[in-house]
This record gives C-alpha cells, sequence and structure tokens, in this order.
C-alpha cells in the first residue's frame, strides 16, 4: 500500500523529488570528499553539481508540460497550474544564474565548505514546494525549508561576527514571523474546517461579508425601498452598505435566466435607477457591512411580492444552485414580502479576516516590506555577500505566489478588509525605502533600501484587487528579479585588489573611477542602475508606469501620488552610484580582479535582456498575461 | 462537565507556565516550566483522545527539553549542592529495597490479572465487542494511515526539513580548521613555574 503512493501518476513533483534526490547524492558526495585528508578545494565541484542539479530540474520542468491539465494532485496538496510552472521555472534559472556567478566570491572569502551550496539547493526545494503548494500545511512546511537554510546561510562565515549577529537576528525574527503565519492558518482552520485554498476558494466566493447575524425586514415596493435607502443615505445612516447588486429579471418562473445589471458602492445616484429598473422584475441583493448582513429582496414590476407562499419560489431559489451559488447551504424563505436567508452554516468572519492579517504580516516579514522590514538592513549587510545576494533575488517571486494563492485565489471575498492596510504600508514602504537609500554609505545596504521601495511598487498592483493587474505585478517582480540579479552580479564581481580592503562591506567609494578601470562594466552598471531607477530605454520604464497606471485606474491617487514622487527621490541614489563611477574627480581608480568569461557572457545576457525587452516586451507580457488569466479564471 | 473543567484547567496551565518561561530569571526555572507547558499541552492531547500524540509529546519534548535543561547546566555552571556524594553507599540497598518492591508488583499483577475468575463458572460469558474486533482503528494506525498515504508528501519535507538541521547543525559547529588556536585548560592548570622557568 506505501508503495502505491509515491507512483509515477504524481509525476507533477517530478522536479521537487528529483531535486530532493539529488540532494541526498550531494550530501555523500561531499561528505566522502571532505573527509579525505588532503582536503581539497570542494567549492567547485559542488557548484557545478548544483548548477547541473538544477540545469536537470529546469530540462524536467520544461520537459513535462503537465500544466495544461491545471490538476490538483497529492491529495489537493499541490497544485500544478501555469502560474506554479511559469514561476518554478524562473526560480530555476534566476538561482543557477545565482549560483555561478558567487563562486569567485566564495572562492575568494574561503568559504571552503561543501555544505552552502547544499543549504542554496535546500532552499530551492522549498521554493519549489512553495510556488506549487495548495494548502496551508505544505505551504508552512516550504516556508520552513527555505527560511531555515537562510539562517544557516547568513550565518554562514563562522568567523565574522558580524555573519553570525546577521544569522541569530534572521532566526528568531523569521521563526516570529513563521509563528503568526501558524496562528493565523490555525485560526482559518479552526473556523472553517479546511486548509485547502481551493475549497477556501469555493467557501468563500463572491463578495459575500458574513453568513448569519442579520436582520433586516423591509416591506413595500421598490420606488419606495430606494426612497428610504437614499433618505438614510443622506441622513448618513447607510453608509455601511457597501454592496447593493440588482438582478434583472425576466420571468419570475425562471429565476436562473437573470442578468446581473448593476453591483457597484451604493454611491449610485439611487433615483435614476428607479426609473429604469421599477418596469422590471428585480431581485435586490444588499450587503452591509456594519450588521454583517446579506439581503435578498425580489420585487416584481417595481413593486414588491406580497403573496410569496402563492408564487413559492422559495423551493426555485433555494435549489437552483445556478442562481445561488455564491449562499453556499444558505435556505431561503419568503416573510412578507422580502426575502430572508436564513444561513444554516454560521460563520465568523471577523475571526477569518483576523487571521487573515496574521498571514499577511508574516508574509511581508519575508519579503521586508516596512513596518516589518527592521530586519533586512542589518541582516542582509552582516551576512556573506553571495547569501545576501540570494536573499534579495530568489526568494521574492515564491512568497509573492503564496500571497496571491491565499488572497487572490483563496481569499478574494476578504478583499476590503485588507486594502486600507496594505495602501498604508505601500505609502510607507516607498517613503521608508527612499528616503532610508539616501544615507546610505555601503552598496550592500543601499541595494537593501531599494528592495524596500521596490516591493512596495509591486505591492501596488497587488493592492488593485483587479485581477487583470496580477500581470503588471508578475511582470514587475520578473523584471525586478533580473535587475537586481544584475546589479548583485556587478557587486560580487568589483572585488578591489587590496589587502588592505578585504573587508566584508563595500563602501560606495570602492567603485570610484570604475570606468577607467573596466569601462564596459561601468557601462553595464550605469545601464542597469537606469532601467531600475525607471529611465525610458530599459525595461525598468515599461512596468514601473504600468504599476502607477494600475493604481490610477484603481483610484489609489494619494499612493500613485506618493510613489511617484518617492521613485524621483530614489532616482537620486542610482544616479549618484553613476556620477561616483564617472565623474568623480579623482587621478587613480582602484584596480580589481579580472572576470572569467562565462560570467561576462551571463552579465551580457542579462543586459541584452533589459534592453531588449523595452523593445520588444511581448514576450513578458504574454508570460504574465498568461498567469494573471490563471488566477482571474480561478477567482469571480 | 468534567472535561471542559479539565481542559480550561489545562490551558491555564499552559498559558501561566509559557508566560513564566519568559518572565522567570533563572534559566533552570524557565526550562522547568517549559517541561511544564509541554506536559499540559500533552494532558490537553489526551483530553481530546489523542494518546498517541500525548505520549509522543511527552517523549521527544520532555525527553528533548531535559537533555538541553543538561545542556544548560552543564554551560551555565550553575552550582548544584553535591547531595550525590553517598550514592554508590546507598546504590546496593535502594537496588534490592526497588527490586523486591518491583517483583511483588510484577507477581501481583501477573497472578491477579492473568485468569478470568469466572472462566470456570456459569457466569462467564463470551462477549465479543465486534465493534472493536471490525471497526475501531487504534490511535497509531490511523495516524500512520494519514501520514504514509494522504500526507505523504508533507511527511517528505518534514524529513527533508529534519536533514537540513542536521546539516545546519554540523555547518555551524564543525572545526574544519585544524590550524586554529585553541585553549588547552588542563596544559595551562598544569603548568608550575618549575617547569616553565629554568634557572641554571
Amino acid at each position: 500500500m506505501t508503495a502505491e503512493t509515491l507512483i509515477l501518476k504524481e509525476i507533477n513533483i517530478f522536479p521537487e523529488l528529483f531535486l530532493g534526490i539529488a540532494l541526498i547524492y550531494l550530501v555523500l558526495h561531499g561528505t566522502f570528499l571532505s573527509m579525505r585528508n588532503s582536503y581539497p578545494l570542494i567549492q567547485n565541484s559542488m557548484i557545478y553539481l548544483g548548477s547541473l542539479v538544477l540545469i536537470l530540474c529546469f530540462i524536467l520542468m520544461l520537459n513535462e508540460k503537465l500544466y495544461v491539465l491545471d490538476s490538483i494532485t497529492m491529495n489537493n496538496s499541490i497544485s500544478n497550474d501555469y502560474s506554479s510552472f511559469i514561476s518554478k521555472t524562473l526560480i530555476t534559472l534566476l538561482s543557477l544564474i545565482c549560483l555561478l556567478m558567487i563562486q569567485p566570491y566564495l572562492n575568494a572569502k574561503k568559504l571552503n565548505q561543501f555544505e552552502y551550496v547544499l543549504l542554496l539547493l535546500f532552499s530551492i526545494l522549498g521554493l519549489y514546494i512553495l510556488c506549487s503548494s495548495n494548502d496551508l500545511i505544505t505551504a508552512y512546511l516550504a516556508i520552513e525549508l527555505q527560511t531555515l537554510s537562510f539562517y544557516v546561510l547568513a550565518a554562514f562565515n563562522r568567523n565574522s561576527t558580524f555573519s553570525i549577529d546577521a544569522g541569530i537576528k534572521y532566526f528568531i525574527l523569521g521563526s516570529l514571523s513563521s509563528a503568526l503565519f501558524l496562528f493565523g492558518s490555525s485560526l482559518i482552520y479552526g473556523v472553517s474546517g479546511t486548509i485547502n485554498f481551493s475549497e477556501f476558494k469555493d467557501l468563500f466566493v463572491g463578495p459575500l461579508k458574513e453568513y448569519g447575524n442579520y436582520q433586516y425586514v423591509y416591506t413595500g415596493s421598490l420606488s419606495e425601498y430606494f426612497s428610504t435607502i437614499s433618505e438614510s443615505h443622506s441622513l448618513g445612516m447607510s453608509k455601511f452598505i457597501s454592496y447593493l447588486s440588482l438582478y434583472l429579471m425576466s420571468n419570475i418562473e425562471d429565476l436562473s435566466n437573470y442578468s446581473l445589471i448593476k453591483e457597484e458602492l451604493v454611491d449610485f445616484d439611487v433615483n435614476v435607477l428607479i426609473d429604469q429598473l421599477c418596469v422590471f422584475n428585480v431581485i435586490v441583493e444588499k450587503y452591509d457591512v456594519l450588521l454583517g448582513s446579506h439581503v435578498m429582496e425580489y420585487f416584481k414590476g417595481g413593486i414588491a411580492l406580497n403573496n410569496f407562499y402563492d408564487s413559492s419560489p422559495s423551493i426555485t431559489l433555494s435549489n437552483n444552485a445556478g442562481f445561488l451559488k455564491f449562499l453556499g447551504t444558505a435556505e431561503y424563505f419568503p416573510l412578507g414580502d422580502i426575502f430572508f436567508g436564513v444561513p444554516l452554516t454560521y460563520f465568523n468572519t471577523e475571526v477569518i479576516a483576523f487571521a487573515l492579517m496574521l498571514i499577511l504580516i508574516s508574509l511581508f516579514f519575508k519579503l521586508a516590506i516596512v513596518p516589518f522590514h527592521s530586519w533586512a538592513p542589518d541582516v542582509y549587510e552582516g551576512s556573506p555577500s553571495s547569501s545576501t545576494f540570494f536573499f534579495s533575488v530568489v526568494p521574492k517571486i515564491a512568497i509573492f505566489i503564496l500571497t496571491l494563492r491565499i488572497f487572490y485565489y483563496s481569499f478574494h471575498s476578504f478583499f476590503d478588509t485588507w486594502i486600507y492596510l496594505v495602501s498604508y504600508i505601500i505609502v510607507l514602504s516607498v517613503l521608508v525605502g527612499s528616503f532610508g537609500g539616501l544615507e546610505q554609505r555601503k552598496l550592500k545596504s543601499l541595494l537593501v533600501y531599494s528592495s524596500i521601495s521596490h516591493m512596495g511598487y509591486a505591492l501596488i498592483a497587488f493592492n488593485s484587487g483587479i485581477f487583470n493587474n496580477l500581470q503588471i505585478l508578475f511582470c514587475y517582480l520578473i523584471v525586478y528579479s533580473f535587475s537586481s540579479l544584475c546589479i548583485w552580479s556587478i557587486f560580487i564581481f568589483t572585488r578591489v585588489k587590496n589587502n588592505r580592503l578585504k573587508k566584508q562591506n563595500k563602501d560606495l567609494t570602492d567603485l570610484v573611477a570604475l570606468y577607467k578601470s573596466n569601462y564596459t562594466l561601468a557601462g553595464f552598471f550605469s545601464v542597469i542602475l537606469f532601467s531600475i531607477a525607471g529611465f525610458p530605454p530599459m525595461i525598468g520604464f515599461l512596468v514601473k508606469i504600468n504599476v502607477f497606471s494600475t493604481a490610477l485606474e484603481s483610484s489609489m491617487y494619494f499612493v500613485a501620488l506618493i510613489s511617484i514622487l518617492c521613485s524621483v527621490i530614489a532616482t537620486f541614489f542610482y544616479i549618484r552610484i553613476v556620477k561616483i563611477i564617472y565623474f568623480e574627480k579623482i587621478e587613480v581608480g582602484k584596480l580589481y580582479y579580472p572576470i572569467t568569461t562565462e560570467k561576462v557572457f551571463i552579465l551580457s545576457g542579462l543586459l541584452w535582456l533589459s534592453i531588449f525587452l523595452f523593445i520588444n516586451p511581448t514576450l513578458l507580457f504574454l508570460m504574465s498575461y498568461k498567469f494573471s488569466l490563471l488566477f482571474s479564471y480561478t477567482g469571480c | 462537565m468534567v472535561i471542559n473543567f479539565l481542559f480550561f484547567v489545562f490551558s491555564f496551565l499552559i498559558l501561566l507556565s509559557s508566560l513564566m518561561v519568559v518572565v522567570v530569571q533563572n534559566s533552570v526555572y524557565s526550562v522547568l516550566f517549559l517541561v511544564l507547558s509541554f506536559v499540559s499541552s500533552a494532558g490537553l492531547l489526551l483530553i481530546f483522545e489523542c494518546e498517541f500524540l500525548a505520549l509522543m509529546f511527552v517523549i521527544v519534548y520532555v525527553g528533548a527539553i531535559a537533555v538541553l535543561f543538561l545542556f544548560i547546566v552543564m554551560m551555565l555552571d550553575i552550582k548544584i549542592v553535591s547531595s550525590n556524594k553517598d550514592t554508590i553507599k546507598y546504590f546496593p540497598v535502594g537496588l534490592i529495597l526497588g527490586s523486591i518492591f518491583s517483583l511483588e508488583i510484577l507477581v501481583i499483577v501477573n497472578e491477579n490479572f492473568k485468569k478470568n475468575f469466572y472462566s470456570s463458572s456459569v457466569n462467564n460469558n463470551y462477549y465479543v465487542n465486534w465493534f472493536d474486533k471490525l471497526d475501531k482503528f487504534s490511535d497509531i494506525e490511523s495516524l500512520g494511515q494519514l501520514i504514509f498515504t494522504q500526507y505523504v508528501l508533507q511527511f517528505l519535507i518534514a524529513g527533508n526539513i529534519l536533514l537540513l538541521a542536521t546539516i545546519a547543525v554540523v555547518v555551524l559547529t564543525i572545526n574544519t580548521n585544524s590550524k586554529q588556536k585553541t585553549q588547552n585548560i588542563f596544559k595551562q592548570i598544569s603548568r608550575t613555574h618549575k617547569n616553565v622557568l629554568l634557572l641554571t
């Protein structure tokens, strides 16, 4: 029986299985090599083997194309859709380049322990599972797998106090955020009885606020009804009514044949609607935030029906799954002339909103977004540069995928519980990222603040609440990852040939007059900096302007204004680096160690990508559009 | 009713003891409170009829925490009153008394519960609990069936996390650099002025 649990049917976790088994072989390889008396330089062989494993994973992913099935397997815990496929592929590519780029740094720092690559591969395994996880347990385990290896990667340089310090800080704060995630998940499980994202989606689909706990009785005609609404609205009574949906119906017997004509916030002109609607059969569906009520009312020809017992549409309504899909198990029966929704299942959705807030905080902790960012500058600065490289480039996509799965795929109906909070968080993170970066003297911490502000920009597209804007979000994440990959590679490459300056943290002045000693690298660096700052002939401009346009589309004018201004401010510290590279009045620059050829090939490929994608962004947009289509298909 | 009362008792104990873990200054007391919180959560699990999980809680957590406790005592060098001076003197007496006592218990249990007193009489009935025979799963059985079939992937990930933890501990503690200068305390203490200074 146990032999049949892992059969070839479960082929959609094949890359993960391969990576996990390859990891054990790598452990054996490293152990046997390092136990010899003549201790070899093991890091090179481990890096090449690790990149081989990653390339094979890449081939396995591209070869299978199982995402066309859009299946959910392993007992509903692994979802095998396009978003998981594309993000896993991107993570493989990014970490492959990352692994090749950090090789000279590891050799120069004498971090000659084979476990470094092993820990990297463990975290990549965690990220794979995180991308395709479809329930909270799997997501939590994947987060643990990923962050545990990150803690050790941060503390890897044991001879440096800063590195140990960074590791301990990362460990304590990271486990705090994991505990918040667990707390939130356990609350959700306690209230809803499930941990599966698909089941959450089925349970909480639609703009439904709360099941039960309401009393709303109204008798009268439609025009009276609207006039009472407008009166109470003018008195400030009904400002809590968040949704008012009107369903236009042709025939009372044929309740499945309806069409949604109006669904929006309550601020519409009521009188116009009355004039339009009072000749039709109308079902009014109303959500009240304050009372947590959800009322459906039926009007025939503008006049509320008096005797529903005769026409007996209640059975039709309660049995008509096509119409009442979003109401789940609620049973409807008429009283007077108004439909009552009497819930049979009681959910206290306040608890779920609270739990979602906890999960949101924990995920923002992982992404280092502002109120929860304070660990990031210390940890990124203290840990070895190769680990920082990996932290800041690779895991952001996977954590964003999990955030989208939780907050868009499963709990999109709770959208208005977190939209205002996330708006504040965006404004704060953009402000802190821009102003904090101004006073940094070290290149590493400058890049950390830059990443904080970029995560803020990415959250703008996340916060718009429209499924199509996930395209922009995904575009932004891809472009951010590749640009920061480029910047960090150049950061790793510019090793100053000076024994005195062998310290870990690199000042901005280490790059002074870089163009004299290596003008190509200087040119690359400034092009990438301009791209990430958002200057036109590079891809960074396109994604940034898209993000701001999504903010304007979804009426976040204040957020858009603040973030545009802050992006101007953030441009200052990017340009300052360019100024240090090119226009510093200094006679003698610094000498750097040479860069090997294959790394230059990769770097020029990345740079070419950033310009080519501006000229022809179809690839990027198509990929991310397909990604966003998936979420919108599974949403409302 | 009783179970509800016990639930509140255990929850209160968990809350109190986990608060005390943080509050108490002495690290040994703090570890003891941690043990108390684990034991009371095991009691909570017993109330929920998860016997296996409760026992595993006690064995794994309390056992592991006891080891941690030992480490702390070792590292912080807390002065413990040497009450174990007379261990060897009292050991044989204690061994004899203890073994006699346990033998008595063993014999009594064996004698009293071995056979049914009604087995020879007409009162003996051959009651078979068919529900237990046919339908009942033990706790371990159902846990095993769930873990090794439904949650096999999660089980594998947990195994990977354990492997990772082992590797991480090795990385952070192993001393590969044999040229590192270390302090040999025995050598330092055993130096006297006689074997250091050579006055001729």
